[in-house]
């Protein structure tokens, strides 16, 4: 077999796993326990791999918070003492089947959704969103306050979810996204009716838990309109846990921002990164002070759902987060048919109504980013530099990244021949 | 002979329609001037990078 015929059948291979898949969350634990490589002085970050020293200031933040949180340091300069030493030790999220969004960190102690493709069987995980409230470790913030919602989920949160999904037998998160077709919901920026359709399958569980702190936790997934992104960042990277294992395809199987670098992954070659400066998110600002000096570049891990066909990808299927953000729709309508353009196959759960019933295009093949110049387009929080929320929007996917990835793909398959 | 001439000169006499296949900015000097343009969507392939096209070629193409 040839070169490019090998790079045929192991796409064939990974489009099948991408729209065959079927994520079920079945559980809440702790990383420490299900994680793949979790150790208890183990920190992922979002993003590719990155020195401390390089840290931006919100990640630092987060991950001496997070140290703090876990007992592993008694306070935030004693946590980055042991990050530069090495004590602590810190390494990228997608390197582990999990995302981080934002400026989120994952650490040993924290409860994680787990997420199972039922049909090949890979596994993701992901924190649980910690809700509306700008003060949270997800943009980089740490304090009394912080820590307060922190135990929380680890607590009471984690026990009554993990108990109620139990209960529930395991919810589809298919049947989520189907259910919830023509809603408005482009999936990794906005996710109402997705988060409404999940608690309608949660809240009767959960009213059959007997727990002190069940109505508070009730009430916190209720009012949470974007509860549902964790849970579908965890589905998805079960679903690229698979894909990964695949040689020599050239699909696009991760990606994410640590504020300094952007990267992405290819099935092909696994958990390697390949990385360029971070991009900006073009878009709206929170608040009207705030500058493009003060923000700090692609940040988070959220959009791993993108590299599943949601987001920018399906941006048609959410127009409504484009005219948040500055855009219109037809903008909606071209960022969809540019991923289409690089994309290798279909979805058929969640049919667009205005699209001409047309599903969100998955699969994008680095191959064709490079060959045909079309970048596909990722929506995005944007980071401050110094912590919290700057705004939203979204930027091109860099081409530095694609064409580095078509490099290691062809070094790869050329190493095997020689 | 005299048929072939009358076809060229139809086609000179007929509505100017340019296809322009160059940078845009070609075809807005004609169209100031009341022309009709089309333009030419055309990217080279890879960007023109001859090292991706060989790379690309051997994995299979695009």
């Amino acid at each position: 077999m040839n070169a490019a015929e090998k790079v045929a059948q192991a796409n064939a291979r990974v489009m099948e796993i991408f729209t065959k898949a079927r994520p079920v969350w079945t559980d809440v634990r702790p990383a420490l326990e299900v994680v793949p490589g979790m150790k208890k002085n183990l920190i992922l970050h979002p993003g590719p791999p990155i020195s401390p020293e390089k840290l931006p200031i919100p990640l630092r933040t987060a991950i001496c918070g997070a140290a703090c949180h876990d007992g592993l340091a008694k306070n935030m300069e004693e946590a980055w003492e042991m990050v530069l030493s090495g004590e602590i030790e810190i390494d990228a999220s997608q390197n582990h089947d999990c995302g981080n969004a934002a400026s989120q960190v994952m650490s040993a102690s924290m409860p994680v959704f787990v997420v199972k493709d039922m049909t090949f069987g890979g596994t993701g995980y992901c924190v649980p969103h910690p809700g509306s409230n700008p003060r949270v470790l997800r943009w980089g913030i740490y304090g009394p306050d912080v820590e307060e919602n922190l135990s929380f989920i680890r607590g009471d949160l984690a026990e009554v979810l993990g108990e109620a999904v139990r209960k529930s037998g395991g919810i589809d998160v298919i049947r989520v996204l189907s259910k919830t077709a023509g809603m408005g919901d482009e999936n990794h920026n906005r996710q109402p009716a997705a988060s409404m359709a999940l608690a309608l399958e949660l809240v009767p569980h959960m009213l059959d838990v007997d727990h002190p702190a069940r109505d508070r936790v009730i009430k916190e997934i209720a009012a949470n309109d974007r509860f549902f992104l964790h849970v579908m960042m965890a589905g998805v990277e079960g679903i690229i846990a698979s894909a990964k294992k695949v040689p020599y395809s050239t699909v696009m199987a991760g990606m994410g921002g640590n504020g300094i670098e952007f990267g992405i992954q290819v099935a092909g070659t696994g958990n390697r990164w390949y990385t360029t400066e971070a991009p900006m998110i073009e878009g709206i600002f929170l608040k009207p002070t705030t500058t493009k000096d003060d923000v700090l570049g692609y940040l988070g891990d959220s959009c791993v759902t993108e590299v599943w066909g949601l987001g920018g990808m399906s941006a048609i299927a959410g127009p409504a987060y484009l005219r948040m953000t500055g855009g219109t729709f037809e903008d909606a309508k071209e960022r969809t048919e540019k991923a289409r353009a690089v994309s290798l196959g279909e979805h058929t759960f969640a049919p667009v109504p205005w699209d001409d019933f047309k599903g969100f295009p998955v699969g994008v093949d680095i191959r064709k980013v490079v060959g045909l110049g079309i970048l596909p387009i990722s929506h995005g929080g944007s980071a401050l530099k110094t912590g919290g929320q700057a705004g939203a929007g979204a930027c091109e996917l860099p081409m530095e990244c694609f064409k580095k990835a078509v490099e290691g793909i062809y070094y790869e398959i050329k190493g095997e021949e020689a | 002979m005299e048929k072939k001439t009358e076809k060229i000169l139809d086609l000179f006499r007929s509505e100017l329609i340019v296809v322009n296949v160059g940078p845009k900015s070609f075809a807005d000097v004609l169209e100031k001037q009341g022309f009709e343009t089309l333009q030419v969507d055309y990217k080279p392939a890879a960007g023109g990078d001859r090292r991706m096209m060989e790379m690309l070629e051997y994995l299979g193409g695009y």
